[in-house]
């Protein structure tokens, strides 16, 4: 057995789960390397350290509330358990309304479908343009809010937007421009570009976010790319896990 | 603590060697225009701290070794009756154009820890790949962070933060912010912990997919971008547009410039000062 | 399980003595919010009662309860998500330990580092703490895991080595922190 292979069955070997015949490899290994016997020493602390940590212990009403429950069961009325709702709950859901009908509340600004004058378009492409080259993240971040402005059909602002995606140095502006690119849905150039970024994404949060977006424009053609994701030896997993929801999703 | 005149304004890049153990000071070659830091993927904690001064000064001790493996700097022992020249012990390159002191890893790159100290005005840009903390304080300027596996903590700043951490908890404190600046929070795997002056205007945009959300501000929510959208005005000349509705949009104090607090497994706290 | 999905539900109560406070503290581990876990513990058992003829008697019955479980857990989180809630709530979610006091045999400086492994556990992605929690608390073997988590018995191999080593890097990282 080398260092790798026991390196990776650490933490069955000290939860027990090992077979004998995998065990006495193992230990034959830790025989003769002190660097894995120093790290199954670790481990095997941590595991058995995990069982000492304090058991919560579950309140009196708890059974109080289930006997309850099976009794009326048990009369034949198939009854929904009580449910408490905890007070900051109601006080959430009571606010949440009460702001509902007070109105007036200032939505995204420019996400309105305004009257667009031809000089409106083009200053609007300028500055978006120029604020998407401009230094710093938080100006980017303004570029990106105002290609939300942008005509769907302009070729200039969606490349500026798709090279963001693919090529921009934070994070934060990536996510927020493949989040813009939710306003040129239309267009085959869009969904194209999504697809092509996919593979080439490597950082968690923007690889979930564009297969959210391609799952929201119920884009078949990234099945490809996202089968790809499920396998991939680095890939994180919270990507593999989204992208096979998006590969059912889009059945 | 060693100072070093800058004598090159023939050439536009001044370059500054740094040893383990020292502190080294760096004038911006123009202290009346805007300055910037950037520190590039270190690997060890990062310290930037706002002071009563005109230049940066920089320091870095050796770390500690830690749990996390990174490349460790080989350093060929000095054979018996030599001397090392030149060589930069500490792998830090310091570099100074345009107004941009810039400090990155060298090649040989020793774990260590670099504390940085920069006038109360500058804009930081620090982007890491440690398991280390990146901490900026006391700075006004356009703030920018991004820590591949560690905490990031902005404190006592003002302007406008942007930050990222793969792995880490983000923890803001804003004293002011500037108008009209957009700012974006994003973790795959840590809470985002951020506090606003209470005054402040702006339209919040907070997405988690296994976290909670959390505030004492007052929030107007759009309640009407909760429910998924398919916006279909090409009819009219319009646009045709989907909008997710992952996101909780809201705004306080009547709206104003973007702020986006994305996460994955974390929470989302935002605290009013 | 047998007897109650022939029709005597009152073996119902055996189980839920059996197993409530496993099911409790897997709840609270998970979610770190007691009332939550009651409320959540009612719902698997009340979904146990509600749909016992589904129950396949050739499977481990704890696979199949943690299964209930865990589905329950995502069927909350999904409701809950996007939720503005506020501040005070936050702290009240993430208790001290409040009850048993570890054993006797523990010397101080043990009561800290656990108290640091309580606080790296709950700092680790759901996922991951889940499978700490499945494997470890509720001694489940990875062929009941890959049930309760519908995937293969070799990923959650895998996966419980990636959460061990994350929860080593949490739990030294912590340790780092509090010397320094």
């Amino acid at each position: 057995m080398t260092c790798e292979e026991t390196k990776l069955l650490v933490a069955d070997y000290v939860s027990g789960e090992m077979e004998g015949s995998d065990e006495l490899a193992y230990e034959a290994h830790l025989d003769s390397c002190p660097s894995c016997r120093a790290e199954t020493s670790r481990v095997d602390m941590l595991w058995k350290d995990l069982a000492l940590l304090p058991r919560e212990e579950p309140g009196g009403a708890v059974r109080g509330r289930f006997y309850d429950t099976l009794r009326a069961y048990r009369q034949g009325m198939d009854a929904v358990p009580q449910r408490r709702w905890p007070v900051w709950q109601m006080a959430a859901a009571a606010a949440l309304l009460l702001v509902g009908i007070a109105a007036g509340y200032l939505v995204r600004p420019g996400r309105e479908v305004a009257e667009l004058r031809e000089e409106v378009t083009s200053m609007r492409q300028l500055v978006a343009l120029s604020l998407l080259q401009q230094q710093s993240a938080s100006q980017r971040l303004r570029g990106v809010s105002w290609a939300y402005r942008a005509e769907p059909n302009d070729t200039e602002v969606l490349d500026a937007l798709v090279t963001a995606v693919n090529h921009d140095t934070s994070v934060n502006v990536r996510l927020a421009a493949v989040d813009a690119l939710h306003t040129f849905a239309a267009s085959p150039a869009t969904r194209r570009a999504i697809v092509e970024s996919l593979p080439r994404q490597n950082t968690p949060l923007v690889q979930v976010a564009l297969i959210d977006l391609l799952v929201d424009l119920k884009e078949r053609e990234g099945t490809k790319e996202l089968r790809a994701l499920t396998v991939g030896d680095s890939v994180n997993d919270g990507v593999k896990q989204r992208a096979l929801w998006a590969l059912e999703k889009l059945q | 603590m060693k100072k070093l005149l800058m004598m090159t304004t023939l050439t536009a890049l001044a370059s500054f060697p740094l040893r383990a153990q020292e502190k080294l000071t760096v004038p911006f070659r123009d202290p009346s225009m805007p300055r910037q830091l950037v520190v590039d993927a270190m690997l060890g904690a990062i310290q930037v701290t706002g002071y009563n001064g005109q230049e940066v000064i920089v320091e870095s001790t050796a770390g500690t070794e830690g749990p996390f493996r990174g490349p460790r700097g080989k350093q060929t022992p000095v054979p018996p009756g030599m001397k090392r020249i030149g060589g930069n012990n500490a792998g830090l390159d310091v570099t100074e154009e345009n107004n941009t002191v810039r400090i990155s890893t060298g090649l040989w790159s020793a774990r260590s820890d670099v504390k940085v100290q920069v006038p109360v005005q500058t804009s930081v840009r620090v982007k890491t790949m440690t398991g280390q903390q990146v901490r900026i304080e006391n700075v006004n300027g356009e703030i920018e962070v991004e820590n591949m596996n560690g905490e990031v903590n902005v404190l006592n700043v003002s302007g406008s933060v942007v930050a990222h951490s793969a792995n880490g908890k983000i923890t803001v404190s804003l004293n002011n912010a500037a108008i009209d600046k957009p700012m974006s929070f994003s973790t795959m795997n840590g809470d985002i912990d951020v506090t606003l002056p209470a005054a402040m205007k702006a339209n919040l945009v907070m997405k988690t997919e296994n976290g909670g959300i959390f505030t004492d501000f007052d929030m107007q929510i759009d309640s009407t971008a909760r429910a998924p959208k398919v916006v279909d005005n090409r009819p009219k000349g319009g646009r045709f547009s989907i909008r997710s509705d992952r996101a909780t949009h809201a705004t306080i104090n009547g709206g104003g410039p973007e702020i986006q607090f994305t996460s994955f497994q974390g929470n989302i706290l935002i605290h009013k000062k | 399980m047998n007897e109650v999905r022939a029709g005597q539900v009152g073996q119902m109560a055996i189980l839920f003595e059996r197993h409530h406070r496993a099911l409790f503290r897997y709840f609270v581990s998970m979610h770190r919010d007691r009332e939550l876990a009651e409320d959540l513990v009612q719902d698997v058992f009340f979904r146990m009662l509600r749909y016992r003829a589904s129950f396949d008697a050739t499977h481990s019955f704890t696979a199949w309860m943690y299964q209930i479980a865990h589905n329950a857990s995502l069927d909350h989180m999904r409701k809950q998500r996007g939720n503005i809630v506020d501040i005070d709530e936050f702290a009240e979610r993430r208790p001290e330990f409040a009850s048993q006091a570890p054993g006797p045999e523990e010397a101080a400086v043990r009561k800290q580092d656990l108290k640091l492994l309580g606080r790296a556990l709950d700092l680790l992605p759901d996922d991951k703490r889940e499978l700490l929690i499945l494997s470890r608390f509720q001694g489940m073997k990875y062929e009941d895991i890959a049930a309760v988590l519908q995937c293969e018995a070799a990923t959650v191999k895998v996966r419980v080595y990636r959460a061990v080593r994350a929860l080593e890097q949490l739990f030294l990282g912590l340790e780092k922190e509090k010397v320094s």
